[in-house]
């Protein structure tokens, strides 16, 4: 269970949010600039909130804050980079150590074929294209099975079908292993087929929160509109 | 045109200077000095030039900029002042080579004196490119390691050190070759034992040319290997 009350200073306005999610899937939508990012990084540990409280199934993330390697999440962006120097077997297996190669064996190869990476593995990664490049950063975030993932629009730039097709994987893995997720999109496919739970943020705020079909049709304020009669 | 340029003053190993003298030129001795004392600066500079240039990159204004002035300072220095410095601030008759004489170290025509010199020679030319190797490995990817459960000194071994490896390599090759060729200040810090530098030097005033060529190719054929071996190997790695 995650729960968090937290507050953010931004050059134009406050982040200032309050919710909780269980194991399942919750997605974040609102206008670009909204603090949507900002509220990952917060909980991801990349940057530091001035106030409120990020609590994991009880443990204290914050405050003080939690050494970024002691929490146990995967974080996706549509920025991810793999490491340049290994190749993609050793990209995917990086956080895993020998003994937990040898326990994970069945997961990661359900990882490599779930996503395709067979005939990738030995590959380095200047030799991959972008869409693999996300298969198999999306790979590494989940190989160690972390209990959060966060995903801020990963699948950004991607074509419709690999969308849908990562977007199933994601959706399966979370109702098999149990994790929390939370994600960032716009993509009203990704967030309809993902997170049966959306919070709608705007200027730092929680404005709405419930299913994507609720938000979809009933929005509750003019940019929410707005950003949806666009899509 | 230009290697041309560049390898032209070897033609001077050619000069008619008569028959050369590989006997009395006291070859063995100088190389022995000049690569045995060389190595161990060369891995003091690199023990503590690393982490130090590894912090810095992370160093907050404005003192990491006061910090790069000092290490400019020092490699600014000419060799010949560096020398009369060093001598001036550790050797005998001052507190501090007082001090270190009666702990068996004297500062002056001493191993210690000679490697001293040596890591005051090279130490800012590895400082400044081991911190340019650190700041070449982005920040991002040390994150990403970070976020998939690895701790700072496993971040470093895994990630930054090998991303930053060749620029590493770079700067010890660059220390190598400016401590192994150091005259100036080894001249008036450690004179004995003759490093090969200060050999060449002895030999032309005592014997003249054919005993500095046979001492010189030696030189050349011994030091330059590293260097060319580091440099061939990161042209490799970039290209593959």
């Amino acid at each position: 269970m995650l729960d968090c009350s937290l507050t953010k200073a931004r050059r134009d306005f406050a982040i200032d949010v309050e919710f909780s999610v269980g194991s399942s899937r919750l997605g974040l939508f609102g206008p670009s600039g909204s603090g949507k990012s900002t509220l990952l990084s917060c909980l991801a540990g990349l940057e530091i909130p001035d106030s409120g409280y990020i609590r994991w199934n009880g443990q204290s993330w914050f405050p003080p804050p939690l050494p970024l390697h002691r929490r146990s999440l995967g974080y996706l962006t549509q920025r991810e980079r793999l490491f340049p120097h290994l190749s993609v077997a050793e990209n995917v297996l990086f956080a895993l150590n020998a003994a937990a190669r040898r326990q994970q064996e069945a997961w990661v190869q359900e990882i490599q074929s779930r996503l395709g990476l067979e005939a990738l593995w030995d590959r380095a990664p200047r030799e991959l294209s972008g869409g693999q490049t996300r298969r198999v950063a999306m790979a590494r975030a989940l190989c160690r099975k972390p209990e959060l993932v966060l995903l801020d629009e990963p699948f950004a730039g991607l074509d419709r079908p690999l969308v849908r097709e990562l977007t199933a994987v994601i959706k399966l893995w979370q109702e098999e292993l149990g994790f929390t997720l939370l994600a960032v999109d716009h993509d009203p496919v990704v967030l309809e087929a993902l997170c049966p739970d959306v919070i709608a943020i705007e200027k730092g705020q929680v404005i709405q929160r419930g299913s994507w079909q609720e938000l979809a049709t009933r929005p509750v304020s003019p940019t929410l509109r707005g950003l949806l009669d666009k899509i | 045109m230009a290697a041309a340029v560049l390898l032209y003053p070897l033609w001077g190993l050619v000069a008619p200077v008569g028959p050369w003298r590989w006997h009395g030129s006291h070859i063995a001795p100088a190389l022995a000095t000049s690569f045995g004392l060389t190595g161990l600066a060369l891995v003091l500079v690199v023990l503590v030039g690393t982490p130090l240039a590894w912090s810095l990159r992370a160093a907050p204004e404005p003192w990491r900029s006061v910090f790069e002035a000092i290490v400019l300072l020092s490699v600014l220095m000419p060799p010949l002042a560096l020398g009369l410095l060093l001598i001036l601030a550790f050797g005998p008759g001052t507190p501090l080579g007082e001090s270190l004489l009666r702990f068996g170290v004297p500062t002056s025509n001493s191993a210690a004196a000679f490697i001293a010199t040596q890591v005051y020679a090279c130490f800012g030319y590895y400082l400044l490119a081991a911190t340019a190797a650190f700041e070449g490995v982005p920040p991002e990817l040390e994150q990403s390691g970070a976020l998939l459960g690895l701790t700072a000194s496993a971040v470093f071994r895994r990630i930054t050190l090998p991303l930053a490896r060749l620029g590493l390599a770079t700067a010890a090759s660059v220390a190598w070759v400016r401590a192994l060729g150091e005259f100036g200040a080894i001249m008036v810090t450690s004179y004995y034992p003759h490093g090969m530098p200060v050999q060449l030097w002895v030999n032309l005033q005592d014997q003249g040319l054919p005993a500095v060529l046979p001492l010189l190719v030696v030189f050349l054929l011994s030091a330059l290997p590293l260097p060319w071996a580091f440099h061939f190997f990161s042209r490799k790695r970039r290209r593959a």
